[in-house]
């Protein structure tokens, strides 16, 4: 960029500043007074075609440049930041990841209509266990024939509930981590969807804000963006250039803020001369002037760079970071500059104050661009790839059924204990006025009622039938009662090698709890233990459990559950778990032309005394291949197939 | 002239058949032999392009001879400097006193650490990427091709007749027996195997480089392409390179199942047989079914780039995987293979750990091999127990091959 703006960038700042100046400066301080959304405002940046600028003209936009976005949002958020916002969340997390991970339909549907601003966008990814670290998502996606059964909640929606087209990022395949989340596209008219209240905040308050609500919400398989299991990296690749926006935002108030001050300062006298002659007062300007600039260039050379398509992660972070942390002290200083005036509400260096804040936190808070940067430029630290960490990895640490509840009960008399374990069942939503065959196959069961070795003998199996019949529920057992007892027949058993339960309630009836046994059940949503041994490896897997004997607990828990005629239940649903494809790296892989040897970013070149995490591109220039000594210009890219990507 | 012949009017091909080695490289069973390509041009000048391995010197030296009919030889090309082609290259500089050696600078260094000190007395030209060399009517056009298979390989392109000197590339195991040309056999019924087997073993692991060169090829208007082992390709390019082009991305060449058991009493090999009729029953009939502890290696690696699918089905073995599966497996981490769904049948009589130990290995170890969620657990043998668990499999394999169909058809809009 020769560090300057071209003329067309001018020219389009001339026109944003004149509509923000027009439009939106008489009626900013009433928007936030209101905490209200400017819809005509909006629809005239729609009119303006300012709500697609980067994005082509074939799919409604205006096709120009990273630079040009961030002008518009930063000459709007001069005058009013929430403005900047609305813009800033709809152009780069409503469109943006439509734009560069959706197929030609998605993109036909949803980018041409939000490019050329008929319909609003935003971007759900925050949960209240899921910030900084989306690896905490709880948002479910359950593929179920041609929809895909969406629950779960976000918070801090910027542009909900006025936008139109959500973003929304889910867990499609549960215990894997950010593997496991896949991204869509949800319509707000959709059945189930719904909307928390608009937060009452702090600044930014003519930008809409609420929490996003999904019950069942169903999302046809068509709106799934890009792949299963590659909703993290969408979300990650996606608020790179999010930060643009968020760092123009911030330019954009630094700067009206600073205006407003200078304006102030060269007005208001005391002392006898505009206090702007004052050299603590005229210092404070040119410190002021130096942090905008500063945070200009970063903005743009980061925006220069995405237009490039050169890798820009670390440089937006920094620009996030930067522009952010000087517009808090900028917005300080003006206000600092207005004296007591600047204090009262109506005038804008009251607001801009406000509106600072929230830079400093969304879209990645200024510690997590701290963590983006350093590790850009640091490393990370090495995995463990030596054969001892790989022996225990890929295990989950804890029990083999994964977290449970645990929870033994232990009152008074066994029926008060039962009574409890009823009780907490019932309260879980198991309804036990409906039942199945005992004899339904294991895997179609959404009960099963299980015996172990516990059961004696031949004898007590009525107890075991009695209390399957009660909780609605089939019969199956663990291996050794079929494969030595024969109580029941081998079709029966369940554990890794036999019949694994993928219902809701397994109630383990005299079970110790081999792994094996153990592998069969983990998909099971409730488990229940009685046995009389408390040591037994199962009440550690359990959520439920009565230590007792089965002769005693299992008649008075047949009981407490009805031993009348039960409904026909209502038929399970069976949900195949399947993993998402793996993905390519996405980074570059090199491969020297001496050797072969392939330079692998997670693992560095000790020898070579390059950190783990530093990609290939950013090796020296002198660096050389560790096996063969070839040059760092002799590897070649390896390529990957885009259905890998 | 008896084993000679004409590639094109001026140049031949005046290699050799070797039926007496058992195993290529050492490791690799050949039972259908292996041809050692060298080809003479009759130009203004005479160059002979690269030599054949020491065995096959006698009968070469003679085909030299016959050719040239008392013509000097000017030039030797080496663009492969592996012994089963520069075996005898020493020898033909000291037939030939004045002849010229060409070759890439790394090759003249191979030469030296083989201790061909003959060399030294003869002019060494060294070529690299885009020079061109002329003898008379036919220049030829050099093009590196790094890592296929080795460093210090060249490639040459006759820009008159448009012959590309390929060296390794587009060779296969199998002797030619006076056949020449690829019209002249029945390449896709009698060849591909061979050629398949000898491209994933030996330079499976360089895909990238590959299509580096196949890219470079794309440029050029080939009427020949002379490979150093097996047919010369004179038409049907397209069917050669497409095979080229999907092993070297590591995408399968057919959407089918290689099941591969490790059994010690026939127990697993049971349960892999009973995969197998499952999925021909479902519709799923392009499969294979072998035994890892009697099939080569070669023979493995070769179908797990062939087919989309492959079901590893593995005895526990001192609480790990089956020595010879482990083997295996440690094979496809080498040769790089990648991009491949894998099914996982596990069999233990007291604790069954194989399944887990092989699936730890594919995903620390290998590139984007998917394993599925639906593993089979047996315990000592298949019983009634276990059918809920080979139909689940059965069927992932069959979903996961339509699932994978969308998401190409989706990555393609």
């Amino acid at each position: 960029m020769l560090f300057k703006t071209t003329k067309e960038h001018e020219e389009l700042r001339k026109a944003v500043r004149k509509f923000a100046e027009e439009e939106v400066k008489p009626i900013a301080f009433s928007l936030d007074q209101n905490n209200e959304f400017p819809d005509e405002i909006v629809k005239k940046m729609g009119e303006n075609g300012w709500m697609g600028i980067p994005y082509a003209k074939e799919y409604g936009g205006a096709g120009l440049d990273a630079i040009s976005y961030a002008i518009a949002v930063e000459e709007l958020s001069r005058v009013d930041g929430g403005v900047g916002v609305i813009l800033s969340a709809h152009t780069s997390l409503g469109a943006y990841p439509i734009d560069a991970f959706g197929t030609e339909e998605q993109k036909k549907k949803y980018l041409v209509p939000l490019s050329k601003g008929e319909k609003i966008g935003a971007f759900g990814l925050t949960e209240p266990n899921a910030g900084s670290d989306a690896s905490g998502t709880e948002t479910t996606a359950e593929l179920d024939g041609d929809y895909y059964i969406l629950n779960g909640n976000k918070i801090f929606i910027t542009n909900a509930p006025k936008a139109d087209f959500y973003i929304v990022f889910a867990v499609t395949t549960p215990g894997i981590g950010t593997h496991g989340i896949s991204a869509f596209i949800v319509e707000k008219e959709w059945e189930g969807f719904s909307f928390g209240d608009h937060y009452d905040k702090l600044g930014i308050r003519s930008s809409t804000t609420a929490e996003l609500i999904f019950d069942n919400v169903k999302v046809p398989k068509e709106n799934l963006l890009g792949k299963e299991g590659q909703g993290f990296r969408i979300a990650m690749q996606t608020l790179d250039g999010g930060r643009i926006g968020i760092a123009s935002q911030a330019l954009g108030i630094a700067q009206g803020a600073y205006e407003a001050a200078l304006q102030y300062a060269k007005e208001r006298v005391q002392f006898g001369k505009p206090i702007a002659q004052q050299q603590i007062i005229s210092f404070k300007i040119a410190d002021m002037a130096t942090k905008i600039r500063a945070a200009r260039f970063l903005i743009y050379s980061a925006a220069e760079m995405k237009t490039n398509h050169e890798n820009y992660g670390m440089e937006s972070a920094m620009a996030k970071q930067y522009a952010s942390d000087i517009c808090l002290e900028v917005v300080n200083d003006a206000l600092q500059i207005h004296g007591g005036t600047g204090y009262l509400k109506g005038m804008d260096v009251e607001r801009f104050y406000r509106d600072a804040k929230i830079t400093t936190i969304y879209e990645g808070t200024n510690e997590i661009q701290r963590v983006v940067i350093a590790a850009s430029l640091i490393g990370k630290p090495a995995k463990s790839k030596s054969k001892g960490g790989a022996a225990v990895a890929g295990k989950k640490a804890g029990p083999i059924t994964g977290e449970r509840k645990r929870e033994i009960f232990k009152e008074d008399s066994v029926k008060d204990s039962v009574d409890k374990l009823v009780a907490a069942l019932k309260k879980d939503g198991y309804d036990f006025t409906v039942g199945i065959d005992m004899n339904t196959p294991i895997v179609d069961a959404e009960r099963v009622v299980s015996i172990g070795k516990g059961i004696g003998s031949a004898d007590n199996l009525k107890l075991a039938e009695n209390l399957a019949h009660a909780a609605g529920a089939a019969l199956g057992c663990s291996r050794p009662v079929a494969e030595n007892m024969k109580l029941l027949p081998l079709e029966r058993y369940v554990g890794m090698s036999g019949q694994k339960f993928k219902g809701n309630l397994y109630i383990a009836c005299g079970i110790s709890g081999a792994s094996q046994h153990l592998k069969g059940i983990k998909d099971a949503s409730t488990i229940v233990a009685i046995n009389k041994n408390p040591g037994a490896a199962i009440f550690k897997n359990a959520d439920y459990g009565i230590v007792g004997d089965l002769a005693e607990v299992l008649p008075l828990l047949a009981e407490a559950l009805g031993m009348g005629e039960k409904k026909p239940a209502p038929p399970m649903k069976k949900v195949r778990r399947s993993k998402p494809r793996k993905l390519a790296p996405n980074y570059g892989v090199y491969v020297c032309t001496g050797c072969g040897y392939e330079y692998d970013p997670n693992v560095g070149d000790v020898e070579g005394e390059i950190d783990p995490g530093t990609l290939f591109e950013k090796l020296p220039e002198d660096w050389v291949c560790p096996d063969c000594q070839k040059e760092k210009d002799k590897f070649i890219q390896e390529f990957y197939s885009a259905d890998r990507m | 002239m008896y084993t000679v012949r004409k590639v094109t009017d001026d140049l031949y091909w005046i290699g050799a058949n070797d039926h007496r080695l058992a195993l290529f490289e050492n490791i690799f069973p050949i039972p259908r032999g292996v041809s050692y390509n060298s080809y003479l041009l009759l130009d203004e000048k005479t160059v002979l392009f690269d030599s054949v391995d020491w065995s096959a010197t006698k009968e070469f030296l003679k085909n030299i001879e016959d050719v040239l009919d008392g013509r000097p030889l000017d030039y030797m090309v080496v663009h492969h400097m592996e012994p089963d082609h520069g075996g005898a290259v020493e020898e033909v500089c000291l037939r030939y006193p004045e002849v010229k050696l060409i070759s890439s600078e790394q090759a003249f260094e191979i030469m030296r650490q083989i201790g061909f000190k003959a060399i030294d007395n003869h002019e060494q030209i060294i070529v690299k990427e885009g020079d061109t060399f002329s003898f008379g009517a036919h220049t030829y056009a050099f093009v590196e091709a790094p890592m296929v298979h080795w460093p210090e390989v060249l490639l040459s392109y006759d820009l008159k007749d448009g012959v590309l000197m390929a060296a390794d590339a587009f060779g296969t195991f199998g002797a030619l027996d006076g056949k020449l040309f690829n019209d002249e056999v029945n390449f896709d019924r009698d060849w591909l195997d061979d050629a398949r087997r000898y491209y994933t073993n030996i330079v499976g692991k360089y895909g990238p480089f590959v299509q580096d060169v196949l890219k470079k090829a794309a440029t050029l208007d080939i009427k020949y392409i002379c490979p150093l082992h097996g047919p010369v390709w004179r038409n049907d390019f397209g069917y050669i390179i497409e095979k080229y082009d999907k092993w070297s991305r590591y995408e399968p060449e057919e959407q089918g199942v290689m099941i591969a058991y490790a059994s010690m009493y026939g127990n697993t090999e049971h349960a892999a047989q009973a995969l197998a009729t499952e999925l021909c029953e479902k519709g799923m009939t392009n499969v294979v079914v072998h035994d890892v502890s009697n099939t080569h290696m070669s023979q493995l690696i070769a179908d797990t780039f062939k087919y989309s699918h492959i079901v590893l089905a593995s005895v526990t073995y001192n609480l790990e995987i089956y020595p010879v599966m482990k083997n295996f497996i440690m094979d496809l981490e080498a040769l790089n293979v990648q991009n491949r769904t894998l099914g996982i049948i596990e069999n233990g009589t007291w604790a069954c750990t194989v399944g887990d130990r092989i699936e730890e290995f594919v995903n620390e170890r290998l590139k984007m091999v998917d394993v599925l969620n639906d593993r089979v657990t047996l315990n000592t043998s298949l019983n009634e127990a276990n059918a809920n668990d080979m139909h689940s499999l059965a069927d992932a394999i069959i979903e996961s091959m339509k699932n994978i169909e969308e998401t190409k058809a989706k990555a393609k809009k």
